[in-house]
């Protein structure tokens, strides 16, 4: 299985790496190293692009995104039921250029189209770092907050609670991240429960791996 | 270091003022006074090195004039520049007159440095300076012998400063100096082990702003105050998280694990990817709005939908919309 990444960062690329490992079970190969969106709306601007260059000058075959949640709609179960789409859900809106942009391609490279894994961290990467150390961090935790009106806590104090400053280096975000993401080792079950925003790219990469094995969903 | 500072007549600010924060990140259209504003500290860098002079008769009244206001424990002292004319500001003058803080503050104002880089003034072998604790120069012309110097007597400032740049730039193996006739150094980096030595001629403009913006980083004696203008010029974008890591490491060094006292930087671009990387800190960023022919210095954190702002769209792509803006005149 080869799988592309799309992130905003080369810390975000570091974590997804070690995730997508332990949710495969093991390293993939990985294709066209470094493919950077500069945050939302970025990310959903060149997705289109990413996914034609990755489907015909490539022989990729997941291509992995994922964005910061922010302050928008968290996606939920109810997201989940067919033709469901929320317009300010990034999850939705980012599966929503998926399925435009593969349904107009012809088959390249021997594929029908580049296979997707979509998440979105819930309100930023920094709170996936500490799940299973921080009870106070999760998604559920996050949209409680939003119903009332009051984050329970900021992107800025999520980079505290990690680095311990909101301006590290780029190679200690990196150690740092990539030091919380491994505490899980090949076990992501705590992570999937915690942030639904990371189980459902768990879920897109085990039914890719599924349907390259010819064992489709 | 320094709190604020207030403009009247000033170039293009007519009348503004702006609170200086650790790191500044100036924004905004050319001639909006973002230059003006770092020629003014360079003034006040100059003017602070000379006696203290009382004011001659020939002062014109409503003449440009400015006021400068300094953090703890110089916050009772006021520093005046005033101007005979917009391009020679000549006259410092203090307030109280004869603050007891004036000799500490003046010392401080002397550590004040500005730098404008020139790529080809940095390609040249480098003369050693009259003295081997000699600052990098407003150019970076010198940026070889000095480093040379760090190399013999800040070893362990310099080996950081190697590996700093060597992790940046991975495709090189190391940074040479060479050492010719009459002490004149030549600045190369090696490509990967046993590879060529490319010599500072040959690398790129970026590549030599970066090994600059590292080597200030870097410095054994920072200054108290930094200016430097067009912090992105040459560099990738995607480099440009370092630059700002490295001009954080001066300003905010507690958090780069240092026990320093902080740089106060204050540097320009015109680099919508650099203003991307400052979303989290829009404190940081100041954006020079030109009307006419004035200016005015405008805090983004001080904008009321900010965060709606930022919600919809990166902060460079918010910038060059119009929308904070800090944008030429086109009509």
């Amino acid at each position: 299985m080869k799988v592309a990444l799309l992130s905003e960062s080369p810390a975000d690329e570091a974590v997804l790496r070690e995730l997508v490992a332990a949710v495969l079970g093991g390293s993939p190969a990985w294709s066209a190293a470094g493919l950077r969106a500069r945050g939302w709306p970025s990310v959903v601007q060149v997705l289109p692009a990413v996914i034609r260059h990755l489907h015909f000058n490539t022989d990729t075959d997941t291509l992995v995104v994922t964005a910061d949640a922010d302050d928008s709609v968290v996606h939920t179960a109810a997201h989940e039921a067919p033709g469901y789409f929320h317009p300010q859900c990034r999850l939705c809106q980012l599966r929503a250029v998926f399925r435009r942009t593969t349904r107009k391609l012809p088959p390249a490279r021997g594929r029908n189209r580049v296979l997707r894994g979509v998440g979105v961290a819930v309100p930023a990467l920094e709170a996936w770092l500490l799940c299973g150390r921080d009870a106070t961090v999760g998604e559920s935790a996050w949209i409680e907050g939003q119903s009332a009106g009051r984050a329970p806590y900021t992107r800025a104090e999520l980079k505290w609670r990690v680095y311990g400053t909101d301006r590290p280096s780029l190679p200690y975000e990196i150690r740092r991240a990539v030091e919380e993401i491994r505490r899980h080792g090949r076990d992501t079950r705590r992570l999937e429960h915690d942030f639904p925003g990371f189980g459902v790219l768990a879920r897109d990469l085990r039914e890719d791996q599924a349907m390259l094995h010819g064992h489709p969903p | 270091m320094i709190a604020s500072v207030d403009f009247k007549n000033f170039k293009a600010l007519r009348a503004t003022a702006l609170q200086l924060a650790p790191f500044n990140l100036i924004i905004g259209a050319n001639g909006s006074g973002k230059t003006s504003l770092i020629q003014a500290v360079e003034r006040l860098h100059a003017l602070a090195r000379l006696p203290l002079a009382t004011p001659g008769p020939a002062r014109r009244a409503g003449g440009p004039r400015i006021s400068f206001r300094f953090n703890s424990p110089f916050a009772a002292v006021e520093a005046r520049l005033e101007c005979v004319s917009e391009a020679s500001c000549d006259l410092l003058q203090i307030r109280p007159a004869h603050a007891p803080e004036w000799p500490a503050l003046q010392a401080q104002l002397g550590r004040i440095r500005s730098y404008q880089l020139d790529y080809g003034a940095m390609t040249a072998p480098a003369a050693p300076g009259a003295s081997p604790d000699a600052p990098l120069s407003p150019s970076g012309a010198n940026l070889a012998a000095v480093l040379a110097a760090w190399r013999d007597r800040h070893p362990a400032e310099f080996a950081a400063l190697v590996a700093e740049v060597l992790r940046v730039l991975p495709e090189y193996s190391g940074l040479e100096l060479v050492r010719g006739p009459a002490g004149i150094v030549t600045l190369g980096l090696r490509l990967g082990p046993g590879g060529d030595l490319v010599t500072a001629d040959n690398l790129s403009q970026g590549t030599l702003a970066l090994l600059a913006i590292l080597a200030l980083a870097h410095d054994p004696a920072p200054p108290a105050v930094l200016c430097i203008e067009e912090i992105d010029r040459g560099v990738h974008p995607r480099r440009l998280r370092e630059v700002r890591d490295a001009f954080y490491r001066l300003s905010h060094p507690s958090a780069s694990g240092l026990k320093r006292p902080a740089v106060q930087v204050i540097a320009t671009t015109h680099s919508p990817y650099l203003l991307d990387l400052f979303r989290d800190h829009p404190e940081e960023i100041v954006i020079a709005q030109k009307q006419g022919r004035a200016a005015r210095f405008e805090r983004l954190a001080d904008r009321a939908d900010l965060a709606e702002l930022l919600s919809e769209g990166s902060l460079g792509d918010m910038w060059y919309s119009g929308i904070l803006g800090g944008v030429p005149d086109e009509s």
